[in-house]
């Protein structure tokens, strides 16, 4: 469900104050950005939350943003059209007791992607295997996801093919968005979940998760051994990672029937991203900066905060 | 212990080779065949196979070739053939073998960035070289030789056939045919209760689209109106019982497809392909023939609009290119090798080749009583199996029925329909038309340039190398023929 912003603009002046100084910062950055190139403009993608619901129509007036805890002048704009998106899908031999929720993940996505998009297809399972490259007819991923063979591989190297994702989509261009469909468990990667949590920062890719495993969170939770449980906190610590920090969503359903409703959401999401663009002094630190969002809106005098769902800094 | 001699040593390595690959043994020609008709032969004989259908219809009874000048030649391109398929096996092979060792010097300690660059940019260009060396060969090849093959058995066989087609035009018994009357075309009934797959027809389309198998549509009013105009023409002239509802699609390859119920789809590839108006007619009278014929329900094996469905998807996922050949078919793309019909064998899925056949016939019969060169038809067959390009492009083409036999029918049912006086071969509209789209293509290829990549480049690397070939050319010009290019090498970056 969508909330829509009103503008009614009852601003009071407690409000308006700050809001004076953030948009003559705003102006003063981008007349800096112009004859500095010592700036290094940043861009945000996020989404605005309301008790779970995502809230669209807010204006640049809307927000406030920060990196290190000093506010920084920004501009809202257009996120770019299309977006490159790519899903990567655990499959693997061992991945049988989510192949249905895997499944129950890639026909609502197949359903709900929304057109115009560029869209990838990747699974993995030792190795990351790319089936399809960016295209627009989502017809081409269903073709290939419906080719898939038996898979071959015990191994669930979650955290190296997240990894090589973020590096093959974090060279492209524009906004880039990455789907993973998988439990999070890793076997055998080489990089550590560090690592990734490194490249996460460093790539400007949203990701958002759809976690599998819903049996797990269910019928057989209660029969699951300390190890085992571990295991899958671990697993689903790391996909909320990934989410986390990129200003994606994680969803974790708890039947498979739900998948199609996380994958709507999954694209509605997509669809409600705001991006704010700033310039930061920090170009070239190679240290982590860390950024924080803050949304409101004023009704009736009073201010309303909403929840943001951005990257937590960059590098 | 056993002493192996050296046949001994053979036959194990090849059994060790079987077991890890069962085409490990087998080996294609490594050089030119030289069994072949002596050159007073070879030479005017190589060049009649360069002759178009439509011109060897018309010389084939003058060419005197004896059964054992035509049998060799036979076994001639078919050792060529090998020849040539094998060479760019072995090109693929040594790109994969180039591939394999930048890997393994990736992994070696101490690589500094600017070697592991090197490494990513030669893998990238190997990895591009053998997906063209493997269309090439999987694909272009075979299909190039085929042609060859159906019109040397055009040269042994259709001055006997052509004798006996002119007898049954003599004696009239090629009224008794199969669809003999065409004066009675639209008042016939080819197949009764065509309405009734309009339903079935709309519910494919409506899966189709929802599954996102649909290509766009091509919004150049212009381009639309013209096919539109042309399709209605024909319909006018056809035995179509059911409002036409044509379709024109903005994708590269060169297809069109009929769904059950007067649905008809053109993409735009096709349009690009077609030299004139005669050509496009001719491959929309054949598709409306299908409809016609009402052959998309008889396909329906189970009786359910999923399996029309299926035919319909996996008619389209070939047109759409991509899926089954993954990372291959984006090199591919990128060299214009687009299309890879080839990975549609319609026999799989239940089309006959009576219905192609059926689908011929109406549609030149069609084609002419809208007054158009019912040649086109074959023109533009000649045109997909002979230029190398085009050779790739065409799954309309390629997933149909041999050569020869689709040739000689078409032929002869040219021969038995009423000469026109002034038959249409080309229109200003056409020529109109095909500026248009134009238009179309630029922006389609530009859309296509900005497409992202999972397989991208890596940065700053020089463009991938491409095989050498002559555009224009046949396809064996790469590979068989002496006077050709000798070597398969990566052109300069």
């Amino acid at each position: 469900m969508f909330i829509t912003a009103n503008h009614t603009g009852h601003h009071g002046v407690r409000q308006v104050a700050p809001l004076l100084v953030l948009a003559t910062l705003s102006l003063a950055g981008r007349l800096g950005a112009a004859f500095n190139p010592k700036f290094e403009t940043v861009s945000v993608y996020l989404n605005v939350e309301k008790n779970g619901d995502l809230v669209t129509g807010l204006t640049e007036q809307n927000f406030r943003l920060y990196e290190d805890g000093k506010p920084q002048s920004f501009r809202l704009e257009k996120v770019e059209e299309p977006a490159s998106i790519a899903v990567l899908v655990e499959y693997s031999r061992s991945s049988g007791y989510f192949l249905e929720d895997i499944d129950g993940a890639m026909k609502g996505l197949l359903k709900h992607a929304q057109e115009g998009h560029w869209y990838g297809f990747a699974t993995f399972s030792h190795e990351l295997e790319i089936h399809t490259d960016f295209v627009k007819e989502i017809g081409l991923i269903t073709e290939a996801y419906s080719q898939l063979g038996i898979p071959l591989w015990n191994e669930i190297d979650t955290n190296d093919a997240v990894y090589e994702m973020l590096d093959r989509i974090g060279r492209l261009p524009g906004r880039r968005i990455l789907i993973v469909i998988g439990s999070g468990i890793d076997t055998f990667s080489e990089h550590t979940f560090d690592d990734v949590k490194k490249k996460v920062e460093s790539e400007n890719v949203t990701v958002f998760v759809a976690g599998v495993g819903s049996v797990f969170r269910t019928v057989y939770d209660a029969s699951l051994g300390p190890s085992a449980q571990m295991t899958l906190m671990q697993s689903r610590a790391f996909l909320q990672m990934l989410a986390d920090k990129s200003g994606g969503y994680a969803w974790f359903p708890t039947h498979f029937n739900a998948f199609p409703d996380v994958m709507l959401g999954m694209m509605q999401s997509v669809a409600s991203q705001y991006r704010l663009v700033y310039d930061s002094a920090a170009r070239g630190s190679g240290k982590f900066h860390k950024i924080r969002i803050e949304a409101f809106r004023m009704v009736d005098d009073k201010c309303e905060d909403f929840k943001v769902l951005a990257r937590e800094g960059w590098r | 212990m056993v002493k192996l001699d050296r046949r001994g040593w053979l036959a194990l390595l090849c059994t060790e080779l079987l077991l890890g690959n069962l085409a490990g043994c087998a080996s294609h020609r490594v050089t030119l065949p030289v069994i072949r008709p002596p050159e007073a032969v070879f030479e005017p004989l190589q060049d009649e196979l360069k002759k178009s259908y439509m011109t060897l219809f018309e010389t084939a009874s003058r060419l005197e070739y004896s059964e054992s000048q035509i049998a060799k030649m036979q076994e001639f391109l078919k050792q060529a053939q090998d020849y040539c398929v094998g060479r760019f096996e072995s090109t693929s092979k040594n790109h994969q073998q180039r591939v394999d060792e930048a890997q393994r010097s990736l992994k070696k300690a101490g690589v500094t960035d600017s070697e592991r660059h090197n490494l990513h940019c030669s893998i990238q260009d190997a990895r591009a070289l053998k997906s063209q060396a493997d269309v090439i060969s999987q694909h272009a090849i075979p299909v190039a030789y085929e042609n060859r093959q159906a019109k040397l058995e055009l040269i042994q066989k259709w001055p006997t056939q052509q004798k006996e087609i002119q007898q049954s035009i003599d004696n009239g018994s090629y009224k008794k045919r199969r669809w003999a009357d065409v004066e009675d075309i639209g008042f016939r009934e080819i197949e009764k209760n065509q309405k009734d797959d309009i339903k079935l027809g709309q519910e494919a389309i409506r899966d189709l689209k929802q599954s996102g198998m649909m290509p766009k549509e091509v919004e150049n009013e212009e381009v639309v109106a013209f096919v539109k105009r042309v399709a209605q023409k024909i319909a006018a002239n056809s035995d179509i019982q059911v409002p036409l509802q044509i379709t024109v699609l903005n994708s590269k390859e060169i297809n069109a497809f009929a769904l059950p119920g007067g649905f008809v789809f053109v993409e735009r590839g096709l349009l690009e392909a077609a030299d004139d108006e005669s050509q496009l007619a001719g491959v929309i009278a054949h598709e409306m023939s299908h409809a016609v014929a009402r052959h998309g329900r008889k396909l329906m094996t189970k009786g359910t609009v999923a399996a029309i469905v299926y035919q319909a998807a996996q008619i389209a996922a070939v047109i759409l290119t991509g899926g089954v050949a993954g990372i291959g078919t984006y090199y591919a793309l990128q060299y214009g090798f687009y299309g890879l019909g080839l990975t549609l064998n319609l026999s799989l899925i239940g089309v006959s080749r009576d219905f192609e056949r059926q689908a011929d016939q109406l549609g030149i019969q069609y084609a002419w009583r809208a007054g158009y060169d019912t040649s086109g038809y074959i023109r533009f067959f000649d045109k997909m199996a002979t230029k190398e390009g085009y050779v790739n492009g065409a799954s309309w083409f390629r997933s149909h029925p041999p050569f020869y036999q689709r040739m000689v029918e078409s032929q002869r049912e040219i021969l038995y329909l009423p000469k026109h006086e002034s038959a249409i071969v080309n229109t200003t509209e056409f020529m109109a038309m095909k500026q248009s789209l134009t238009k179309v293509s630029a922006r389609a290829e530009v859309e296509s340039a900005q497409r992202p990549s999972l397989v991208a480049p890596e940065q700053s690397c020089p463009p991938p190398s491409k095989l050498v070939y002559e555009p224009d050319k046949p396809i064996e010009a790469i590979c068989s023929s002496p006077q050709t290019i000798p070597a398969i090498t990566a052109s300069a970056r």
